[in-house]
């Protein structure tokens, strides 16, 4: 079983090397066979010169080069893309994470996982600012999402290869990646993992990304449960409109029932109002349907819902018997 | 035609706006012989010219670098400089306007000008003519562009540009794009330098700018903006605005219902309900769009990648020897890099 290890790297130069010695030190150990993939995400200090000198001395480590800052998603589908391994470890290149935690990454993985996650049960960063809104968000993620794990944002985490090259990575998603890998029907374990304090360099997050994270959310939301169909799912976002469009209009006639009862013009007006914003919205689910069946599906490269991604063979003795 | 390939290829797309081609074209020709290299030249004619493609095959009879597209209509400036791109075969593009805008001597300077650090070269005219009000046009619209890209330009109206053959290959260009190009190229990764030349004394739009062309402008930065800013991520950019309409609809509705409940107004005596109930349709049908958008983006994800590699390094050790270097090799050959560039290039790296 071979064994990739992705790391983006941005503005690392302090890192990098120690980084590169404790991952070969507890892959050695293990006597695993891998290889390292440094992306460099166009940092603008030395750290590009820093993993290429290391290359040079190390064939297993591949150092890639973006052409600009792309963000850590970008860096992790880079890496993800040019790994050769059966399992793709990804992790951050900061140090905080420890990689003598990956062998058990992997023995998680001969049980049978498609992906393990790990959880920074004893977090080393601060707590308001860091601890508290990344709680708050892992309990939505995993409510909205359905995919219950408690620590999304840790990097470190275990890919069966012909999963996640599946999985289509883009826009900050890496966030979701669990998630996102729920309709290939993958299998997820979480396991506790080593979380050290930062000694090097700065923090690059903070808490102005509430509001993105939110909003990208409700598209993880939107791609994974209803992608497929989204004339169905939009059919579903316009029905309260329409109950709420029928009961303004019956507002606006119960008075003329009346002898002297006016009809309400704002309430009608209402009325029509939100019954055209329903409107509105199946024919959005309709524009959504339309995207879908014109665009070709390629069975291999993409993210295949529908597609099992495990087929179990039975032995033949549970086979009905055809004589 | 030509044994081996040329160094620059020379595109100049005539529009609309076009002067006396024939004498342009040789001075451009005496700008270009000036530098050693070789050069070729295709003239693409964007629209239906028959006086004009006559004078070009009798002018070209003597010159071999010359090759000339005619377009059976006009298909805009973006066709004629992608069809030259596909003509085109050298690994350096000069695209070259088809009326005086930089003196035809200059070209010479911009050639030289390109180091290993770039991969695109505009040209600013500079000095450059024109009234105070031209200037504070000039200057307004790349303010606005500044603020939008967050990166300087002075003059995106000059065509006269030299840039490397993968930048024409990874961008596509459509509509009004080809104004935009340098912005296209920085999104990309591209090192984008400006190259002050001077202007010819001959450069001047001769039509007016009507009310036309400034609305069509404002949409063409708006584009910019969206391309820029948003084309990744929609349900961050339409979410946003939808949320705040929607918000203040949700708003005044509640004021309304508390006071029905609570004071006794009803609800069917006020206006100020088709005002809410709309901000709140706006703002749900704006959403809607940002999920439809986020869905075209998921249906395309597969296809595109949002990164550019510039380089990978590895070094691979046979056995029994010291490690060699196999690559730290620009990923940039000319025509394997495009999409799925990134795979192409490893399989054979691994070949090797």
């Amino acid at each position: 079983m071979s064994l990739s290890v992705v790391v983006p790297l941005y503005n690392e130069e302090a890192s990098v090397q120690r980084l590169h010695l404790s991952i070969v030190k507890a892959l050695d150990a293990g006597g695993f066979d891998y290889e390292m993939i440094f992306v460099d995400d166009g940092s603008r200090d030395s750290t590009l010169a820093n993993a290429q000198a290391i290359a040079a001395s190390d064939p297993r480590l591949k150092v890639v080069e973006f052409r600009k800052n792309y963000g850590q998603t970008p860096a992790m589908a880079a890496g993800i893309d040019l790994a050769g391994g059966d399992i793709i470890v990804t992790m951050d290149g900061d140090l905080q994470n420890d990689p003598q935690d990956i062998p058990r990454f992997i023995e998680k993985m001969d049980e049978g996982y498609d992906i393990v996650v790990g959880w920074r049960f004893n977090r080393q960063d601060r707590v308001l600012t860091r601890k508290i809104p990344s709680k708050i968000a892992n309990w939505l993620i995993g409510k909205v999402t359905g995919v219950p794990i408690k620590d999304n944002g840790c990097s470190l985490k275990a890919y069966r290869a012909s999963v996640i090259k599946r999985v289509p990575l883009y826009n900050e998603m890496h966030r979701f990646i669990p998630a996102m890998t729920t309709i290939t029907g993958a299998r997820i374990a979480e396991i506790k993992v080593r979380h050290h304090a930062r000694r090097f360099g700065e923090s690059k997050y903070g808490l102005s990304r509430t509001w993105k994270v939110l909003l990208d959310l409700l598209s993880v939301r939107t791609i994974t449960g209803f992608a497929q169909r989204p004339l169905t799912w939009f059919g579903w976002l316009s029905l309260p409109f329409f109950l709420l469009a029928v009961l303004a209009v019956f507002a606006a006639l119960v008075p003329m029932l009346h002898a002297d009862g006016t009809f309400s013009v704002t309430l009608a007006g209402t009325g029509v109002l939100l019954g055209a914003l329903g409107i509105f919205l199946i024919l959005g689910g309709a524009v959504g349907e339309l995207v879908f069946s014109t665009h070709k599906f390629d069975r291999d490269t993409r993210m295949a819902p529908m597609v099992a991604h495990k087929v179990v063979e039975l032995p033949d003795a549970r086979l009905p018997d055809r004589n | 035609m030509f044994k081996q390939k040329p160094v620059y290829s020379v595109i100049v797309p005539v529009g609309r706006r076009v002067d006396d081609l024939v004498t342009l074209l040789g001075e451009y020709e005496a700008a270009l012989k000036q530098s050693a290299a070789d050069f070729e030249m295709i003239v693409v004619l964007d629209g239906w010219k028959e006086e004009l493609l006559a004078r070009l095959r009798e002018y070209g009879q003597t010159r071999e670098w010359l090759r000339v597209l005619q377009f059976s209509r006009d298909f805009g400036e973006s066709a004629a400089l992608t069809a030259g791109f596909t003509e085109a075969r050298g690994d350096l593009i000069v695209t070259l306007p088809a009326y005086w805008q930089v003196a035809p001597a200059e070209i010479r300077k911009l050639l030289q000008s390109l180091d290993d650090s770039a991969d695109m070269l505009i040209a600013v005219r500079s000095p450059r003519a024109g009234s105070a009000f031209e200037r504070f046009r000039r200057r307004a619209f790349h303010g606005l562009l500044k603020w939008i890209t967050r990166h300087s330009y002075h003059d995106l109206g000059c065509g006269v540009r030299l840039f490397r053959r993968k930048v024409a290959d990874e961008i596509p260009l459509y509509g009004d794009q080809y104004r935009f190009l340098p912005v296209l190229a920085v999104r990309r990764g591209f090192t984008v330098r400006e190259v002050e030349l001077a202007q010819s004394p001959l450069d001047r739009f001769r039509g007016r700018y009507r009310l036309r062309e400034y609305v069509h402008g404002v949409l063409n930065v708006l584009t910019v903006f969206f391309l820029v800013r948003f084309t990744k991520k929609p349900l961050r950019f339409f979410g946003s605005i939808g949320f705040i309409a929607a918000g203040i609809g949700a708003a005044v509705v509640f004021v309304l219902v508390v006071q029905r409940l609570f004071f006794g107004v009803a609800l069917g005596d006020r206006p100020a309900l088709l005002l809410a109930s709309l901000l709140v349709v706006l703002g749900v049908q704006l959403f809607g769009l940002g999920l439809l958008g986020e869905l075209v983006i998921f249906s395309h994800a597969g296809e595109t990648k949002e990164y550019a590699i510039r380089s990978i390094t590895e070094f691979r050790q046979s056995a029994g020897e010291p490690a060699k270097p196999v690559a730290t090799s620009a990923v940039d050959p000319e025509d394997r890099v495009r999409e799925n560039g990134v795979a192409d290039y490893v399989r054979e790296n691994r070949a090797s």
